[in-house]
């Protein structure tokens, strides 16, 4: 029997893999970095504590790794995937360059860079994969993120 | 805070394991930052009309745990340079969440001493909620 791969199956827009837009700036805005700080029970100086953090490598506050998640930009390209009737937040997967100082302006662009099925004992669930690029207003990559939606079927 | 050094570790080394229990007034401090009003992380009667029991946590709230878990080890002369995490589960507030680190290897390349880590989420019901591999680099010791 032929192996069918599940991916070449799926209905959607394959000619927005890859095409890179921009979805938005940020202004990294210090008291929101450290309510963010202080809602997740974050203790470290650098964060919070404006003295320490004149004193410390950066001269300023720097948000904890993963504040980008507070930026609320655009979505970016649709590849449009049809196919289940629900979808959930599969994970990210995140690589770290220069931290986000208060006061920063960061830009963002995303490309579709992976969409891609996968038949396991549960069925089918089909994976959509965005790259997210920040970068501040000195032209430093800070954070490189690969958002993973999941589109399945549930029985309701 | 005692910094760790890269020749402290080897694959088999567990982190100390980071230990949250986030409170509903945590999770809405957080959406408050967030400026989100996505109904399953605010309000109950969203979240149960979608199976959930109540308001559950925004998974990058969950990951930012482990986050937490590995700059606190990593130390001011560490650095956490790559965190891969699948939500798996949905974490509630109330929840008892244990926050893992296991170092699973170690090498040094392009004069950086990297630490590649499994790090998960075990709610109290031994569930594991989040799930993945981590980067540290880590100083030599001086």
């Amino acid at each position: 029997m032929a192996e069918v791969n599940p991916t070449d199956a799926i209905d959607f827009d394959r000619s927005v893999i890859g095409v890179e837009v921009e979805v938005g700036t940020h202004v990294a805005d210090k008291e929101r970095m450290m309510a963010y700080a202080r809602a997740l029970g974050e203790t470290n100086p650098l964060y919070l504590d404006e003295e320490a953090a004149k004193a410390g490598p950066y001269g300023v506050i720097i948000a904890p790794p993963l504040f980008y998640n507070l930026f609320g930009l655009q979505a970016g390209l649709d590849p449009k995937v049809v196919f289940g009737n629900t979808g959930f937040d599969g994970g990210q997967h995140v690589e770290f360059y220069e931290p986000i100082r208060a006061g920063d302006t960061i830009a963002a662009t995303t490309q579709v860079a992976d969409v891609y099925a996968k038949t396991g004992r549960t069925g089918t669930m089909v994976f959509t994969v965005r790259r997210t690029t920040f970068t501040n207003q000195d032209g430093e990559k800070t954070i490189v993120m690969d958002r993973i939606n999941v589109r399945r079927d549930i029985q309701r | 805070m005692s910094q760790v050094y890269f020749e402290d570790v080897e694959p088999g080394y567990e982190l100390t394991p980071l230990i949250k229990e986030p409170t509903r007034e945590q999770l809405d401090a957080f959406t408050t930052a967030w400026g989100t009003s996505a109904g399953r992380f605010t309000s109950d009667e969203v979240a149960r009309s979608e199976g959930f029991t109540g308001v559950i946590l925004p998974g990058n709230m969950s990951m930012a745990f482990l986050a937490q878990l590995l700059t606190e080890w990593a130390g001011s002369a560490g650095k956490l340079k790559r965190l891969e995490v699948d939500f798996r589960r949905s974490v509630q507030p109330g929840d008892r969440l244990n926050c893992v680190g296991l170092v699973t290897d170690t090498d040094t390349e392009d004069g950086e001493n990297r630490v590649i880590l499994d790090v998960y989420i075990e709610t109290q019901k031994g569930e594991r909620a989040l799930q993945g591999t981590a980067l540290v680099l880590l100083p030599n010791k001086p």
